[in-house]
């Protein structure tokens, strides 16, 4: 039970010290920004400075917390319920299919695309009727490519549907 | 106040066109689909249905959104009663009444108390907006950078510090709201901030792309970590969603008392419809002579939570329209659509562009009247909705949104930002970070450092300016009122509670 908590405020620590991190990196961007010649009175530094301050205060403040013992609750949780470690493996599966879907859109096009992340993210979420699952991500693809393309006059990357019906 | 009236006349001959009407008819059947469905709330659909409508005319667009925005509610407390899971922030105290007067078999009125009593609420916050925004923005034309820059503190540290169960935490969903709303161009000088060379990025990130993401991609991979999925058990609603004549009499304080506590709890940016719904709860557990009840399923504790909910969406339009400054995730996703549409929501909206506000004053109350006479009879319909599988319903709004995301630029850097927002969203419920708070932070971010420069210009960098004057002073009172309090009424309690 201690190490299990352990674990999660663990989690938690890396959480709030990238915050800290983060505004220290933005304060670094900030300090080799170009500054175009004839800035007006405030430098376009002055804010991203704030910005960077705040933002690493905040996650000093939130280090502490976590030091102390003050852990987040996750959403949906009530506080003191026990602590359940995420699945990475059902996450990654849900990543892969927006990272999927990012990298086929404009080569294979949005049916396609989107026929494997609606696929991927069912998956993911422990549907494992592979036939009937496909087909209704075939068909979702479809009624919405159609539709923005056809109905909405949206451009969608066709892909293969290029010779078929022209560009929609 | 009498101009205000006519205006508000011209607004119904805008809103009653058929199209406008058309459009109206859709934004509450939208709203009150993403209000039932789970996963899915008025600020993401709102985002989602943006880059459709730029092609539709700007005033359509709007009803229709403000359509939704009335309708989520609505639909959320159907979830909320039947599932025991709330469809929206906002409808969360109604499952607490709500859910155990279905288990007894009182379903109907539940559903009967939220419905009508959102319909009373609205309709009179919706008449307070109609005349208090326009005040509102007469006084705001004669605030100064200095003091709108206040203002935007204040809207800071009340999203911030107000919503969810920690403060520091809200406090760091509103940094990295900052430092995602810094990227790009600065708007003055044009240097570039956390470009990294990237072109795409000179623009700055889409705002739509970070609500679409922070809300779908981040609620898809949370859930999905968590592996458990419980499939919760829709109630039967036996008979007809009606209320008997003794509910009536139990309902109707609570329907203005929530009214009176919603209302004013929006326009003073309060941090979203948690506080509101929870203090009316608090109030007629407080009131009613049936204590023994609460708990158990008492009707007040539907009436009073539900009626705040409509009254505080209403109010958190005040300050949008007035002042342009939105104090909840929907209020910003509509300034953004305004925004698309190149308006400006601020003091000078009511007179550049009057025909559009008083048509979506006018459509608020029309589109208010038409889900009360929609939802009651259309309830098994919405029931339904609630038996699609999780896996399918997920799947689809992920596919929806990366839609989303790419249609409004045609890009795939727009797809990339969404899934690292995405991965942000994850964390952020992960570890129990509100998310309003960033979304406030993109937004109003920039406009934060454009008043903060137009001040110091005014001053010629003399940074007195900022706490110069009276308005800029009362506003910093406030904000000192709104930090502070809360720890001394915390050390109070537990001075009280060591003794």
């Amino acid at each position: 039970m201690i190490l299990k908590i352990s674990q999660q405020a663990k989690g938690e620590l890396v959480f709030a010290s990238s915050l800290f991190l983060l505004g220290i990196f933005v304060a670094w961007d900030t300090s080799r920004m170009d500054v175009p010649q004839g800035s007006s009175i405030v430098s376009p530094q002055t804010f991203p400075y704030m910005v960077a301050a705040f933002t690493s205060l905040v996650g000093f403040g939130l280090i502490m917390q976590v030091l102390r013992g003050r852990l987040g609750t996750p959403e949906g949780n009530h506080p003191g319920d026990s602590f359940v470690g995420a699945n990475f493996k059902t996450m990654a599966i849900i990543a892969a299919a927006i990272g999927l879907h990012v990298i086929l859109l404009e080569i294979a096009g949005y049916v396609i695309a989107a026929t494997v992340c609606f696929f991927g993210v069912a998956y993911g979420f422990g549907s494992r009727k592979y036939l009937k699952d496909l087909g209704i991500s075939f068909a979702f693809a479809l009624v919405v490519y159609f539709a923005f393309t056809i109905g909405l006059n949206i451009n969608l990357p066709s892909g293969f549907f290029e010779g078929v019906i022209g560009n929609g | 106040m009498g101009n205000s009236f006519a205006m508000l006349m011209d607004g119904f001959q805008t809103a009653f066109t058929p199209t406008n009407l058309m459009f109206g008819l859709l934004g509450t059947f939208l709203g009150t689909l993403v209000g039932v469905l789970p996963g899915i709330g008025p600020a993401l659909a709102i985002g989602l249905l943006l880059p459709v409508c730029l092609t539709v005319n700007p005033t359509s667009a709007l009803i229709m959104f403000a359509a939704i925005f009335y309708g989520a509610m609505y639909g959320g407390s159907t979830t909320s009663i039947l599932l025991n899971t709330p469809g929206e922030s906002g409808s969360v105290i109604t499952a607490l009444e709500g859910n155990k007067m279905a288990k007894a078999g009182r379903a109907g009125a539940a559903l009967a108390t939220a419905a009508i009593g959102s319909f009373v609420a609205g309709t009179i916050a919706t008449l307070l907006l109609a005349f208090g925004a326009p005040w509102m923005a007469d006084v705001a034309l004669t605030i100064q950078p200095a003091g709108y820059l206040s203002l935007i503190i204040l809207a800071f540290a009340t999203v911030g510090t107000l919503l969810g169960s920690s403060r520091i935490r809200g406090l760091v969903a509103l940094s990295v709201g900052l430092v995602i709303g810094l990227i790009g161009a600065d708007l003055q000088s044009g240097a570039l901030r956390l470009t990294f060379g990237n072109m795409n990025a000179i623009d700055g990130i889409e705002t739509v792309t970070v609500i679409v993401a922070i809300f779908a991609l981040g609620e898809a991979l949370y859930l999905a970590s968590r592996h458990t999925l419980v499939r919760t058990e829709v109630l039967e609603m036996k008979g007809k969603a009606w209320m008997t004549r003794e509910d009536f009499r139990r309902s109707w304080k609570p329907w203005l008392r929530g009214t009176a506590i919603g209302f004013p709890l929006g326009v003073i940016p309060a941090g979203g419809s948690e506080v509101p719904t929870f203090l009316s709860y608090g109030v007629e557990k407080a009131l009613s002579k049936n204590k023994d009840e609460f708990g158990k399923g008492a009707i007040e504790g539907v009436a009073g939570p539900e009626a705040a909910n409509n009254a505080n969406a209403a109010g958190v339009l005040v300050p949008m329209l007035a002042l342009g400054l939105p104090t909840s995730a929907t209020a910003a996703v509509v300034l953004v659509a305004f925004q698309s549409f190149n308006i400006q929501p601020g003091p000078m909206l009511f007179q550049t562009n009057p025909e559009i506000v008083w048509g979506l004053i006018a459509s608020l109350f029309i589109g208010n009247a038409l889900l009360l006479v929609l939802n009651l009879p259309l309830i098994r319909f919405w029931v339904l909705l609630l038996k699609i599988p999780t896996h399918y319903l997920y799947a689809g709004i992920t596919t929806f949104a990366l839609l989303g995301a790419y249609a409004l630029n045609n890009s795939t850097f727009d797809l990339q930002v969404a899934l690292a927002v995405g991965f942000i969203g994850y964390l952020f419920r992960r570890f129990g970070v509100p998310v309003t708070p960033l979304i406030i932070g993109v937004i109003l971010g920039p406009l934060a450092e454009l008043q903060f420069k137009r001040a110091l210009q005014i001053s010629q960098g003399d940074w007195n300016i900022l706490i110069a004057g009276g308005f800029p002073k009362i506003i910093y009172g406030i904000l000192l009122l709104v930090i502070i309090g809360p720890l001394v009424w915390n050390f109070k309690k537990k001075f009280a509670v060591n003794k």
